[in-house]
């Protein structure tokens, strides 16, 4: 009788157990445009994992930050979530996502937590909050036969060649020289104009606090600088109303030839080479890739990333931690996400770039930093950012003067560190 | 006890209007009352869970006394809602009068031409915004071409991305879209008017100036005070066709109270503030629901006119 007891429980726990399994529904945001081939390897992962079904999600980046946390605040949202490196501090300080601490019982990374980069911008009160998924940075893009033309041998090192080069590019080809994002994301040529000059819109000040990393004239100099392209017609003034690199405004003169240089991150070069390639089957691919522009200092660009977390109200965290293990996979990243280089250290070390993708290499490995004390300083980066590209649109539309427009986005930063 | 007839109206008028009461508590009062119970605290996107700190009228006084706040809010009043609003009811009253016109009947384009006139109107706001993109794009955009064919111009307009064309070429999505409800709601006013008026009118020696002046436009102001009423709530709270357009730019030249509510609640995180902005925006439209009905007297002229 004890044992039939014995084993009417545990067929009832195994039956239960397997019925649970049988039942886990996983939600999956995930905000690329590679929709299909994540679709492809979620089926993959579904298979491995029978009784896990996956279901993909995609809403705009612009909305993800405050989309997942108006959900996961009411107890709701996806399992697992794409978001970006900088935004994982206030995923933690907002509660809805779970340490990584808690979730490493069910399972290690073949090369451990220590193999992933920029875990620095996961740690909230001494844990870790997110796994970085990709990495990625921006680099300088070129159509070499437009700069062959314009009698261009040599890439531009520094800030002033590239206006002289955009002016000579100009003057013998009419083609556009250099042209940027100049709406939202003119936040990241600015931050690498400065920084390649020894300045900030944050930074340490040396007691434990923060303080603004650039005076008013410094920043309304580097607004100049951007406004040189418009004000001359070196650039189009539409790039006023360009808000991300991969808008068709920016990638068609690159494609069709009539531009020669630009700015963009990784898998944006990597979608215009496909699209170069597509539409000129067998043709020689004129495009090269170069490191950021050097002011005073050597040039950098900023070390950026998606983060994959796990949303504090999952029912599964188990099955939410399988697919978060599946999806930094080497097969990943080689056969479904390869416009995107994966965030862990031995990975990183297999990539065959291109040859046209050199320069984007060469930045990712030698000349890029994190957001640092952007994102430590407590101002927040997405508030930083919006500030800081609506002032330096400002000055480039012709708004406000770029003094009056440095001025108003020093108040406005030191509003953000006083509070 | 024997109720009045007049108690035993009031209570079974009361019966009925309860579910609409209830519903209008629920999706009306309550979140009108919580957007004014956030306005006085500090909360964020990130302390929804433990909820902000009252912190007063601070957030009404930081937005008012904001360096933004008056280029908002003539972004807002002017830009916004007076130059669209204004053209909505002119266009609209000129293409109604065309639609009931004897010219088009006898062409036999009526029909035809009120399809079309619905075209607009039928397009998603946020669709409408995507093709007038298009349509704007300097270098592929079927204006630009236009121009140059015509030989107007020499270079393209950049005109979402130059301070002498961005409103305009708002004003112009928005007027696109919506002058086709005025038409519409006018052209309906217009059929209610006796025949007989208006050739009694034309008998009299009124001009055709005279007749549109003390014939029609006397039928017409009911309707037009009450889509001039909605237009101007509809427009004033708007925020697609700004955001999409420009997304409040070049820079903060096109920023509206909309987007401003938009950018400090969503990318800034300030919940509260936001919500003392919304609290803002509500006051206004109700001042000027009640002084423009005042100014109409519009009750007044409904019992005129029976």
């Amino acid at each position: 009788m004890k044992n039939l007891l014995k084993w009417t429980v545990t067929a009832t726990v195994a039956l239960s157990a397997s019925g649970a399994l049988a039942d886990t529904k996983l939600t999956f945001r995930f905000n690329d445009s590679e929709r299909e081939e994540m679709r492809a390897a979620l089926d993959k992962f579904e298979a491995a994992n029978p009784g896990i079904t996956v279901e993909l999600q995609t809403i705009a980046w612009n909305n993800a930050r405050d989309q997942f946390l108006r959900e996961a605040s009411v107890g709701r949202g996806p399992d697992v979530v794409h978001i970006a490196f900088v935004w994982t501090q206030e995923m933690a300080e907002a509660g809805v996502v779970l340490p990584i601490e808690g979730l490493t019982r069910y399972g290690a990374f073949p090369n451990g937590f220590e193999d992933f980069i920029a875990t620095d911008l996961t740690v909230y009160e001494g844990q870790h909050w997110g796994v970085p998924w990709s990495a990625d940075t921006w680099a300088m893009v070129y159509r070499t036969d437009v700069l062959e033309a314009a009698g261009i041998d040599r890439l531009p090192e520094t800030w002033d060649d590239l206006l002289a080069d955009s002016r000579a590019i100009q003057a013998s080809t009419d083609s556009i020289g250099f042209a940027f994002p100049g709406a939202d994301q003119v936040w990241f040529p600015f931050n690498y104009y400065l920084w390649s000059n020894g300045l900030s819109i944050v930074t340490e000040d040396g007691a434990g606090g923060f303080e603004i990393g650039a005076t008013v004239e410094e920043l309304a100099e580097a607004m100049d600088y951007f406004r040189t392209y418009v004000d001359e017609g070196l650039a189009p003034r539409s790039i006023l109303s360009v808000g991300v690199p991969h808008d068709p405004a920016l990638l068609q003169p690159l494609l069709d030839g009539s531009q020669a240089i630009a700015v963009m991150p990784t898998n944006t070069y990597r979608q215009l080479l496909s699209a170069f390639e597509e539409a000129n089957p067998g043709a020689e691919v004129p495009f090269a890739s170069g490191v950021m522009m050097a002011g005073s200092q050597e040039p950098q660009t900023h070390l950026g990333g998606r983060t994959l977390v796990v949303n504090s109200n999952t029912k599964d965290p188990e099955a939410a931690w399988a697919l978060v293990q599946f999806l930094t996979g080497a097969d990943l990243f080689e056969e479904y996400y390869s416009n995107q280089f994966p965030a862990q250290r031995t990975l990183l070390d297999q990539i065959e770039y291109r040859p046209e993708e050199s320069g984007f290499a060469d930045q990712l490995a030698n000349y890029t930093r994190t957001w640092g004390a952007y994102a430590d300083s407590g101002a927040g980066v997405g508030q930083l950012w919006n500030l800081t590209a609506r002032a330096v649109a400002t000055s480039l539309s012709g708004q406000s003067s770029s003094v009056q427009a440095a001025e108003g986005l020093v108040a406005e930063v030191q509003r953000l560190l006083d509070n | 006890m024997t109720l009045s007839p007049m108690a035993r109206d009031r209570i079974s008028a009361f019966w009925m209007l309860l579910p609409t009461f209830l519903l209008l508590f629920a999706f009306y009062l309550y979140p009108t009352l919580y957007n004014l119970e956030l306005s006085f605290t500090d909360i964020t996107l990130l302390q929804l869970r433990q909820g902000g700190k009252n912190v007063g009228f601070a957030n009404y006084v930081e937005f008012l006394q904001s360096s933004s706040f008056l280029d908002i809010a003539i972004n807002t009043v002017f830009w916004l809602t007076f130059v669209s609003v204004s053209m909505m009811l002119i266009l609209g009253l000129l293409m109604a009068l065309l639609l009931n016109s004897q010219f088009l009947r006898r062409i036999r384009m009526t029909t035809v031409a009120r399809l079309i006139l619905l075209v607009p109107w039928a397009t998603p706001p946020v669709v409408a915004v995507i093709a007038w993109r298009w349509l704007f794009d300097p270098k592929h955009g079927a204006i630009n071409e236009f121009l140059m064919w015509t030989g107007l111009i020499s270079d393209p307009i950049t005109f979402l991305a130059d301070l002498a064309t961005v409103w305009p070429a708002i004003n112009t999505i928005i007027i696109w879209n919506s002058t086709p409800l005025v038409a519409v709601a006018l052209l309906a006013a217009l059929q209610t008017i006796p025949e007989e008026q208006i050739e009694a009118a034309e008998i009299d020696g009124a001009t055709r100036w005279q007749q549109f002046r003390f014939v029609v436009l006397p039928y017409l102001m009911p309707t037009l005070s009450i889509l001039g009423l909605m237009s101007v709530i509809w427009t004033f709270n708007n925020f697609v066709y700004v955001w999409l357009a420009t997304g409040a730019g070049p820079g903060t030249y096109t920023n509206v109270l909309a987007t401003e509510i938009y950018m400090r609640a969503f990318i800034d995180m300030r919940i509260g503030y936001s919500s003392a902005i919304g609290v803002v925006m509500a006051v206004v439209m109700a001042i000027f629901g009640s002084l423009y009905f005042r100014f109409f007297g519009l009750m007044n002229m409904q019992e005129k006119l029976g």
